[in-house]
Parts: structure tokens; C-alpha cells; sequence
């Protein structure tokens, strides 16, 4: 028999779900905190990804100054993620409007200084999550990788943890000679840091009611590629570009977003393209956006000579404020992506989750002298939130996304006008899910050039085991056929970057192993048929760079 | 009973980001990829958890490497190891596997003394080979500094009463081997599923502590350890692309792959087959060669059957031989082997050493290597040539260790060369060059500090030469005495399967690997591409298949093509939802032409292919059963 080991080792005393930017501020924070006041509580972190970071992306421009809170001398650290980001600080920073043959400035003079970026950094963000697993270890949290957690644990109207998935199943789901048991890890506060559309933060806001009265949440999908470029290059360094207009169609915009085009060190450049999922085409590919986006004169001139190193996808919550759900219940905050904490008038995120982080961290502090882990509580949290930069942001941009989805027809240069009445509306706009926006149009794209998609998800690493049960399904395959008499095709062919779907001879095939974990698919398919469920811990994309 | 299962962490080669990739350089940035346990040590450890089922008792997982290296132990506890251990030094840097052997056997001795009280009630496992170095030796020459048993290419440990029986893989079937004493190594080849973490176990595997022994803990002799303990030396890393002078050309038009094929199949046809080798090296003047000595050859034979690629061993050591101005030695060990020497001349020996005993009917390692080393050390050649088989990697690395040579695995190419670095000067040495890292890089190598040069080199890569039945040569008999003590293990059962000349005879092999998924999918997809070839080009044409293909139970083990399966070098070979693993790629190489359907643009099969098709195989293969179809319907209009 194994040496027996202990049946405390399936709790502690604070549990962060998710080693994202947010999680992980929060623990280093929170064992700051319980260091100085010499407690010792135990702090853990668990991550379904393998490694910290692989399961992370992000553009990412970041103002670092939020590390002030967190490591205070940041800007002397040895640490070569430090050292690299002070290289990359942004000293050009430009915005173009792209026609389909032309770039043209937009000048800076119009622009919002809070859309300004000199003097911010650009950073990997799955390297900025392992730079903060190393600092967090070393302070003493215990950071586990390649757990999923699967469900949430329920006692007496708290949450008391999460349920981990079972691992060893084999495609019929019958347990093989590895089977391990999904464990519960049981803790005093469970610190929802999964990021966005984790099917296990569902069961979490439905069976606590935290999303009841809130504007359905909505979504965009960046799709992005590390390049490399020649020593001799047109880009050049330090220097980031977002773009609007092309590859939309028409001078009036038919999907919401836009692309940037960022300088990350060593003759790297980060190209995505964000696209909000409230488009209306049944046959857009996403990943192929991005080639086409890519082949456009002015882009191809800075990337020229490049070569696609990495490549991955993550959706991105949008609505704002108002699709927020409720940050804190009985036992649980909600921190980062996971509680929507995106302000898209930036273009924004790592630093809310950053400091959504810290502050749960500081609540939790409180309530754990107290030892009090109820709503009421906890809700120092959200007071603090709302009463910081995050919330002040937040609240400023709430109704700004929401224009566009209205103004959509009219398209986007009515819609900028109107950002900036927006903050004025004194009453809430709606949104809609996305999967409600899909059309029978189509974008007819020649989809040729580039790089295809099943070679750029060979760059995103991604693994799953084959023998696992599928962790993507149908609801109902009838469905699927009646969805293609209505579009002609099956829209998630087209938009899952990860070409996880496929119809061979009328049939609908699944290759999961494909999968990127952007979950596109959870609120693009138009009959909301498509179930995706965490699959087994470890497996999934191997972002390094990203 | 207790368990010592050696593990060792490797850079992940099946992940490889692209950026890790020097392609200036040709070759990988290690710093790039993950750090993770060899695949087939976890199998080990497995195989270890799964043993104790039976015969309770410690777990201790042991490992030399950097002080980072306590990851892999702190995951193996996290399976379900009960220590771990790791021995860690800067004297350690620079090992090869003699250097790497002898320290780990100094651990095991004080595991035995320290955790075990001094039991030798132990088994020590390990994985078959690691991915990085892929050399397999480092077990077998610890089973010799411990001078006990070793059984390789294990698939089932059964008890029975006072008996530990080992089923293992042989190249022509399957044995069930029982080890006289304790303790005794075993080798794993893949088996089970690879166990999973805990949550619980890998969260108390990180606050145990592990055990770091130094080079003084193990009390180890510092002049054995390291660099300077070791006898091979890695003169050159290059990329395989300089070495191959394959260019995979990808093409989605099944006609044209057709065609293409025709074309290249008809040239290879009208290609003179005999090219005559020959080597340009000179001896430099008023120098002499460092190493003296007939260059020899240790024959593989099965009941009497030698193996092909001893024939084409002695092949090369004639053009080797002829260009150090020595003699060509063949080494026949068996019962009865004598009669197999006038074969062995016609094929080049000029000298047979035989050892003839009825305690070596069989093949073992220990008694094998008490014999061969025996022959080794009163007849001292310069050059010892190993074939690459199961069974050449399994006794080379012992008889290496016991006679203080360095020896170097599976090799591609051998030549003679003098060689300058810094003070250092040799003259007229081996220099051995091998594919690493799961054939991404190509590494050469020179002995050091050696008595012998040996090298396992690959089957199928060297020519033999056409036989010459007058040729002469002479008959040595070498005595040597061998007890039953010398045995170590008695083989208990032997199942050869039916003779399997047949995959060996074919002008086209089809294989199929586990991207079949199902024997249904083997059987619907292998066997009718198969037809679709033997009718157009009216050769015969056969099934064969991956490792994993056979585990998975689609097809019989005859049809195996690999390192623990059958060396093929058929004139077209297609390989369908083969990754292109290297226990694959080093049976099927040597294929004239080689076609790889893959859905995966970036599988390894493609680097040795000559055409690549990327696409599903469901989809792809129906096609191009219909392009051959078409296409033969052209030519015959």
C-alpha cells in the first residue's frame, strides 16, 4: 500500500479556482496579509491548465502600476519577466483606420487619453501569470496545476469548495485501470477566479441566483498569432497599433471589434483580432479573419518576412457593469474575467483582474479575523471594488458597448459619437446573448491565404488525452441538421478557432482534442446546443508566449 | 518486497513549441520545453504500483539529475511512490551512461543498506529508454556494476508461489523469463495507462521532503563519475536535415500523388543498386592509429537463423576494415553455431570467433556478456559493432560496461576520422553519429578512455555485401567457462510466432498506427489500400503496423514494424495515422519511398517521408484507393 497521507489534505482555509492575472494577486496579497498579522492560514490555488500560463491569454498592454500594491519594488526585481517588460515599455502608439487598400491615422488629438497607452508595457500574459506563481510560491501559497475543477460544493447555503473532475475515464466513460476520483477541496472562501464562461462558474451565479436582474453577458473572441520577425524588420520595437475597419466588408461595420498589432521583445510581434460574437455571419472563421486581416497591404508590410510561431483564442466578456453578476455570496467572491471585469471602451482587463484580486484579498483578510465567511461579510469586497479605479471605469463605460450593439446597423462611426453621451443615460441598455445575433448571411470570405487553422491550433500546443469521454457534446444532434437546412452550413465549422467541428458525409464529427478552451462554442451556436464541459486537468493548450 | 524505480526527467519532445526550434542551428532550444518525467519511466512506476498489489512493500523512486530535478520525484509520490530520491552533484555533470550507470548503482547500494535494512528482497525498474538520449543502457550496465540480472522489454510481472515471472517482448515473439536471485532489473515497455496525481497525493508530496544524496553521500569513486568518468564524448550536434536527403513534399491531389509515386518508383528501379563503398580516409603521415585490432561484429542468430542485419554489420566493418588496413571478426555465440561460420565468411568475416556451449542455447544477458567479454579481452579488437535489435541493446551496453568501452546507440553512420580539440589529438578513431532526441537532432560521438569502440548501429542502414561462397577465413575456437550460476534467469516459456519473412519479402508495406482508432477502422482502411497497391503495381504488397496498432489488438504481432517488432526496407512504404515515433521510424526508414497520410501537418512520420499527405485518413485513403484505380485504368487504355 501507498504511505497514507493524511484527509486534511483536501482542505483549506482560502481556495483560489483558477491561476489567472486575478487569482493570483489575490493570493500573494492575501498571504502578505496573513504573513504580516502571523497567522497561517493556507492559501491554494488550483489550475486546470498544466503549467501556470498555459491556459492564459491576453493582448496584453499593461499598466503595471497596479503591482505597486502587490510587489513593491517591482521595478528593481531581478526577475527576467521584469526585465523584459521595462523593455517594452509602449513609446509609439497609434490607431489607424483601415480601408481595404489604405491605412489612415486616426489623430491622437481625438482620442480619449484613457485609450492612450505610452508608458504602459506590453506583456505575456502567460508569462506575467508564471512570474506571479514564482512570487507566490515563494511567499508560501500553494499553487496545484492540471486540477479542473468540475462543480462547485454546496453545505447549509455556503459554498464550501469545489469538486475536481475525474480523471481516467475512458470515451464510453467507463473508469480504466488510472481511474482517480474527482476529489472535493473543501475551504472557508472559494475564490472564483476561472475566467471567462467556465461552465462551473454557471453552477455557481444559477444555484446562488447571482445573475438574476443583470443584462445577459456578451462576448468577443480574440484570435491571436506570435510572429516572428527578421532581425531586419519593418515594425521595429516598442511599439503597439490598434487598428478599426478592415477586414469589415463595408465602410459601415458589420462586426464589432477591431486589431492590434504589438511589439513583444526579440523581433516578436503579437497580431489578433477581436471580433465581437454578436455577428451576424453564419460562415465567419475567426482564425481566418486573422489571415485576412493579416494579408492586408498595410499589415503585411510591418510583418513581412514573419513567421507564426504561436497561436491561440479566448473570448472576452464585453457587456460591462450591467452584465456583471453578483460578486460575492455565501463562502465565494467572483474575481477578474469571471465577474465580467472588462472595460472594452480600453480595450482593458489585466489590470481590474489584478486589483479585483487584491481587494478580494483584503476582505477576505477581514473576514477571516472574524471568522466570518458569510455574504454580508464579504461584501467588503464589492464595496471596495466599486469605490476604486476598477469600479469607477466600469461604471463610466456602462453603457458604452451596448450603443454599438444598437448603432450596429448604422455602424460604428454613429456609434463612437454616441460613446460619448452613453456615461449620461441615465437608464440601463439592454444586451442581448450572442447566440441570438446569427443570420442566414454570409461573408463569403476566400478563405486561402494564410496559415490554416489546423496548423495554427498545432502552435497552440493544445493536447487532450483521446481516450477521455468527449468534453464537448450536443444537446441533441437533430439540431445540428436543422440548424444546416436553416444556414446552409453548420456555423460552428466556421467559427470555432479550434476546428473542433466538422461534418463529414452529413454527419457532425468532434475532434475535442482540437480544443483551445476559448468555449466560443457555448454562446455562439444558435440552438444552444453545444455542451462544454472542463475536460480532464492538464490537458488543453500549451500557451507559453501569449 | 520492495521497489527501486529509476526515473529521469526529459525535455518534452512531444510538445515541442516551434519557437524552440534554431533553424539556423538546426537544432532544439531546450530551455524552451517543458521539463516533464520520461513517458516510459511512468510506465515503470506503474508497472512497480501495480506489482506491490502483489508483494507489498516500499516504493522508492530514484533519479540523477540538477537539484530541479526533485519535480519528477515530487510527481512520482504524487502517483503514488512512497520516496523519492535524487542524486545530485556538479561532479555528476557530463555523464554518459557508464558515468550515469555507476553512480545510480552506488545509490541503490545504500537504498538497500539505509531504507531497505539491508534487504536484497528488491526489484529495480525501469523505462525500456528515455526520449532524450534513447540510448536504453544505462540499466542494463547498472544490472553489471550490480552483477545481477536483467530483464528487458517487459510487459507482465506475475508471481507465482516463490516466483517472479517476466513476460517480455523478443523479436520474434514473446518469453516468459524468471530471475534465479533478488535483486534483479527489469525494463518496461509500454504497458498500462499512465497513472494520474491526486489532488490529496501531490499536495503532500510537496511538503515531504525527498532525499539529495552527493557524490560523497553515495560514496562514489569521483574519477567514475561525470565527464571524466565517462568513455563517449559528443564531438558534434547537427541538424538531421544535413544527414537526410529526404524532402517531404506535401500534395493534396491524390492523382498527383499517383503519379509522383510511379515516376519515383520507377527511377529507383533503373538506380544501380551496388554502389561499391568505399572511404577516403587516409592515415595522416607519421602517425599511428590510436586503437589496434581486427574490427568484429557480434553475430545475432535465433535457433541457428542469423539476423539480416548482421549481415549487413559485416558489411560495414569490411569497408572499415579495409580502410584501417585490419581484419574482419565475426563473433558467434550459442549451442551447436559452428556450422554457421562458412555463411559469416561468405558475407565478409575473415576471422569467426566462436563460443559454443550448451548453457548459451539460449540468449541472456549475463551469460552472454561473461562470454563475449571474455573473447574481448584475449583477442582485444579496436571496433566492436553491435546490430541495434532488441538484443543487440540489451547485451552491447553490458559488455561495454564490463570491459571498460565506451559504446554508442543506434547509430546511422560510421567513420573512420582523426580528431582534434583542444590537446587533445586522436587518430584514426570511430566516429559514431546517431539520431537524439526523438530523431530531431543528429549527435556524433568519439570514444574516450576506452579498451573497445562499440556502437549499436540501426538496422537497415548499412549494405551488406553479396555473399562470396569462396571466400576464405579462419575458425577460432574461443573457450569459456560458463556455470548455471552465470544464467541469472531461466527462461520458462518461449513462444515464437510463425516465421515472419513474409513482411520482410514484401516490395510494399502499408502500416497502420493507432490514428486507425479501432481494429474496424484498421481492417476498412489497411487491408483495401493494400489490394489498391499489389494491383497497381503488381508487387506484393503487405500489412504492417505500429506498436500501438498491435497493443491495441488490430493486428497479430508478426506485423509489426519497429524497434521491438521487424526492421523492413521495403521499396514503398505508406504510413496511415503513424505519428512517427522513433521506435517506429528506426524500423521503416530505410524504405525506398516512403508516404505519410497524417491529420497532423507537424507528425514526426513526415520528416522521413517523401510524400505527405495531411488530411483525415477516413477521408484520404478511400481517395487515393481510387486514384491508383483510376490511374491504373489509364495506363492500361
Amino acid at each position: 500500500m501507498s504511505k497514507a497521507v493524511g484527509s486534511d489534505l483536501n482542505k483549506a482555509d482560502i481556495l483560489f479556482v483558477g491561476a489567472g492575472p486575478a487569482s493570483l494577486a489575490g493570493a500573494i496579497k492575501l498571504q502578505q496579509l496573513l504573513k504580516e498579522s502571523g497567522r497561517s492560514e493556507s492559501v491554494v490555488v488550483v489550475e486546470k491548465g498544466n503549467k501556470v500560463g498555459n491556459h492564459t491569454l491576453s493582448g496584453a498592454i499593461f499598466d503595471a502600476e497596479v503591482l505597486d500594491e502587490l510587489l513593491p519594488d517591482w521595478k528593481q526585481d531581478e526577475h527576467p519577466f521584469i526585465k523584459k517588460m521595462l523593455e517594452n515599455e509602449v513609446q509609439k502608439d497609434s490607431v489607424k483606420y483601415l480601408t481595404h487598400h489604405f491605412a489612415v491615422s486616426v489623430p491622437n488629438f481625438i482620442l480619449p487619453s484613457d485609450m492612450k497607452n505610452e508608458g504602459l508595457y506590453t506583456v505575456s500574459i502567460s508569462e506575467l501569470t508564471a512570474m506571479l506563481a514564482e512570487k507566490a510560491t515563494q511567499l508560501g501559497v500553494e499553487i496545484y496545476t492540471g486540477f479542473a475543477a468540475r462543480d462547485i460544493v454546496e453545505e447549509n447555503g455556503f459554498v464550501k469548495g469545489v469538486k475536481l473532475g475525474d480523471k481516467g475515464l475512458n470515451q464510453e466513460g467507463e473508469k480504466q485501470s488510472n481511474y482517480v476520483a474527482g476529489e472535493e477541496i473543501k475551504a472557508n472562501v472559494t475564490v472564483f477566479g476561472n475566467g471567462c464562461l467556465d461552465p462551473v462558474l454557471d453552477r455557481l451565479t444559477d444555484k446562488f441566483e447571482m445573475t438574476k436582474d443583470k443584462n445577459p453577458q456578451i462576448y468577443s473572441v480574440g484570435v491571436k498569432e506570435i510572429i516572428k520577425l527578421p532581425e531586419e524588420n519593418n515594425f521595429g520595437s516598442n511599439r503597439v497599433i490598434h487598428t478599426m475597419g478592415f477586414p469589415n466588408r463595408r465602410l459601415t461595420p458589420d462586426v464589432f471589434g477591431g486589431g492590434t498589432i504589438y511589439s513583444m521583445g526579440g523581433n516578436y510581434v503579437a497580431v489578433a483580432l477581436i471580433m465581437g460574437l454578436d455577428w451576424r455571419y453564419c460562415d465567419l472563421n475567426p482564425q481566418q479573419e486573422l489571415q485576412v486581416y493579416k494579408s492586408h497591404k498595410y499589415v503585411s508590410k510591418l510583418i513581412e518576412g514573419g513567421e507564426v510561431v504561436a497561436y491561440g483564442a479566448k473570448t472576452i466578456p464585453e457587456g460591462g457593469y450591467y452584465s456583471m453578476p453578483e460578486l460575492v455570496t455565501n463562502g465565494a467572491v467572483i474575481i477578474g474575467d469571471a465577474a465580467g471585469l472588462v472595460n472594452i471602451r480600453k480595450m482593458k482587463g489585466l489590470q481590474y483582474a489584478v486589483k479585483s484580486g487584491i481587494v478580494a484579498a483584503e476582505a477576505i483578510f477581514a473576514s477571516i479575523q472574524k471568522g466570518d465567511y458569510s455574504k454580508e461579510s464579504l461584501s467588503a469586497y464589492k464595496t471596495a471594488l466599486d469605490d476604486s479605479f476598477v469600479g469607477k471605469d466600469m461604471r463610466g463605460a456602462r453603457n458604452y458597448r451596448q450603443v454599438f450593439e444598437k448603432a450596429k446597423r448604422v455602424g460604428v462611426y454613429l456609434g463612437a459619437p454616441l460613446t460619448k453621451i452613453q456615461r449620461l443615460l441615465p437608464f440601463r441598455l439592454k444586451t442581448h446573448p450572442d447566440y441570438k445575433s446569427m443570420k442566414k448571411s454570409k461573408l463569403k470570405r476566400d478563405y486561402s491565404e494564410g496559415v490554416d487553422r489546423l496548423t495554427d491550433v498545432s502552435y497552440s500546443g493544445t493536447f487532450h488525452r483521446e481516450e477521455q469521454p468527449s468534453h464537448i457534446t450536443f444537446v441533441n444532434t437533430d439540431d445540428c441538421r436543422e440548424c444546416e437546412a436553416k444556414y446552409g452550413l453548420n456555423p460552428c465549422v466556421c467559427f470555432c478557432p479550434g476546428e473542433v467541428y466538422k461534418v463529414e458525409e452529413g454527419k457532425m464529427m468532434l475532434s475535442p482534442s482540437n480544443c483551445l478552451h476559448c468555449k466560443t462554442c457555448r454562446v455562439k451556436c444558435p440552438y444552444e446546443n453545444i455542451v462544454w464541459e472542463v475536460p480532464e486537468g492538464a490537458d488543453g493548450p500549451k500557451y507559453k508566449v501569449m | 518486497m520492495n521497489y527501486i524505480v529509476l526515473i529521469k526527467q526529459v525535455p518534452d519532445i512531444r510538445h515541442i513549441p516551434k519557437e524552440a526550434w534554431d533553424w539556423e542551428k538546426g537544432t532544439l532550444k531546450r530551455g524552451l520545453l517543458d521539463n516533464v518525467c520520461n513517458e516510459l519511466d511512468k510506465q515503470a512506476m506503474a508497472m512497480a504500483l501495480s506489482m506491490r498489489k502483489d508483494r507489498d512493500g516500499k516504493i522508492i523512486a530514484l533519479t540523477m539529475g540538477p537539484p530541479f530535478a526533485t519535480e519528477i520525484l515530487r510527481y512520482a509520490m504524487s502517483i503514488g511512490i512512497d520516496e523519492g530520491v535524487l542524486i545530485t552533484d556538479r561532479k555528476f555533470a557530463g555523464a554518459d551512461t557508464t558515468a550515469t550507470a555507476y553512480p545510480l548503482a552506488q545509490a541503490i547500494r545504500k537504498i538497500q543498506k539505509e531504507i531497505f535494512a539491508g534487504s536484497d528482497d528488491f526489484v529495480v525498474l525501469a523505462g525500456m529508454q528515455s526520449v532524450d538520449g534513447d540510448t536504453a543502457q544505462v540499466p542494463p550496465q547498472l544490472a553489471e556494476e550490480l552483477g545481477i540480472a536483467n530483464i528487458s522489454y517487459v510487459t507482465t510481472v506475475t508471481f507465482e508461489k516463490d516466483n517472479m515471472l517476466a513476460e517480455r517482448i523478443t523479436r520474434r515473439g514473446a518469453e516468459t523469463v524468471s530471475p534465479t536471485k533478488m535483486p534483479c532489473l527489469l525494463t518496461v515497455t509500454e504497458w498500462a495507462e499512465t497513472p494520474f496525481p491526486s489532488f490529496a497525493r501531490t499536495r503532500w508530496a510537496e511538503k515531504e521532503t525527498t532525499r539529495e544524496w552527493s557524490v560523497e553521500d553515495i560514496e562514489a569513486d569521483t574519477t567514475r563519475v561525470g565527464l571524466g568518468g565517462s568513455r563517449t564524448n559528443v564531438v558534434k550536434i547537427f541538424s538531421p536535415k544535413e544527414s537526410s536527403n529526404r524532402v517531404c513534399i506535401f500534395e493534396h491531389d491524390l492523382n498527383k500523388v499517383v503519379q509522383g509515386l510511379k515516376e519515383t518508383y520507377n527511377k529507383k528501379l533503373n538506380e544501380i543498386s551496388s554502389e561499391a563503398v568505399t572511404s577516403d580516409y587516409k592515415l595522416p603521415e607519421g602517425k599511428q592509429s590510436d586503437y589496434k585490432g581486427d574490427v568484429c561484429v557480434y553475430v545475432e542468430q535465433d535457433d541457428g537463423e542469423i539476423h539480416p542485419a548482421t549481415y549487413e554489420l559485416l558489411g560495414k566493418a569490411a569497408e572499415l576494415a579495409a580502410t584501417l588496413g585490419e581484419k574482419v571478426g565475426a563473433v558467434l555465440v550459442g549451442s551447436n553455431v559452428k556450422g554457421l561460420s562458412d555463411a559469416l565468411i561468405s558475407y565478409g568475416a575473415d576471422k569467426v570467433f566462436v563460443i559454443d556451449n550448451p548453457l548459451l542455447a539460449h540468449f541472456l544477458p549475463t551469460s552472454y556478456t561473461k562470454a563475449i567479454s571474455r573473447m574481448v579481452e584475449q583477442h582485444e579488437p579496436q571496433i566492436m559493432l553491435f546490430s541495434a535489435t532488441p538484443q543487440g541493446r540489451e547485451l552491447a551496453p553490458r559488455i561495454a560496461y564490463k570491459t571498460n568501452s565506451g559504446l554508442t546507440a543506434d547509430c546511422t553512420q560510421l567513420d573512420i576520422v582523426d580528431f582534434t580539440r583542444g590537446k587533445k589529438e586522436a587518430t584514426a578513431i570511430l566516429k559514431q553519429t546517431r539520431p537524439a532526441l526523438g530523431g530531431n537532432i543528429m549527435a556524433s560521438i568519439v570514444s574516450q578512455n576506452s579498451k573497445v569502440q562499440m556502437t549499436t548501429a540501426r538496422p537497415g542502414v548499412f549494405a551488406a555485401i553479396e555473399p562470396d561462397s569462396t571466400r576464405k577465413g579462419e575458425v577460432i575456437d574461443v573457450v569459456v567457462e560458463i556455470t548455471e550460476d552465470d544464467l541469472g534467469a531461466k527462461i520458462v516459456t518461449s513462444e515464437l510466432l510463425p516465421s515472419t519473412s513474409e513482411l520482410s519479402d514484401a516490395t510494399i508495406i502499408v502500416g497502420g498506427g493507432k490514428g486507425l482508432r479501432t481494429k474496424e477502422g484498421f481492417d476498412k482502411y489497411i487491408h483495401p489500400l493494400v489490394e489498391g497497391f499489389e494491383q497497381y503495381f503488381g508487387e506484393q504488397a503487405m500489412a504492417g503496423a505500429s506498436r500501438m496498432a498491435v497493443e491495441s489488438g488490430f493486428i497479430e504481432r508478426t506485423h509489426q514494424v519497429g524497434q521491438t517488432g521487424q526492421t523492413v526496407k521495403p521499396t514503398i512504404y505508406v504510413a496511415v495515422g503513424i505519428s512517427g515515433a522513433i521506435q517506429h521510424v528506426t524500423g521503416m526508414q530505410s524504405s525506398d519511398i516512403i508516404i505519410a497520410i497524417n491529420r497532423d501537418p507537424d507528425a514526426a512520420i513526415f520528416k522521413v517521408a517523401d510524400f505527405g499527405i495531411v488530411g483525415d485518413l477516413e477521408e484520404v485513403v478511400p481517395g487515393l484507393i481510387k486514384a491508383l484505380k483510376t490511374s491504373e485504368v489509364q495506363q492500361n487504355v
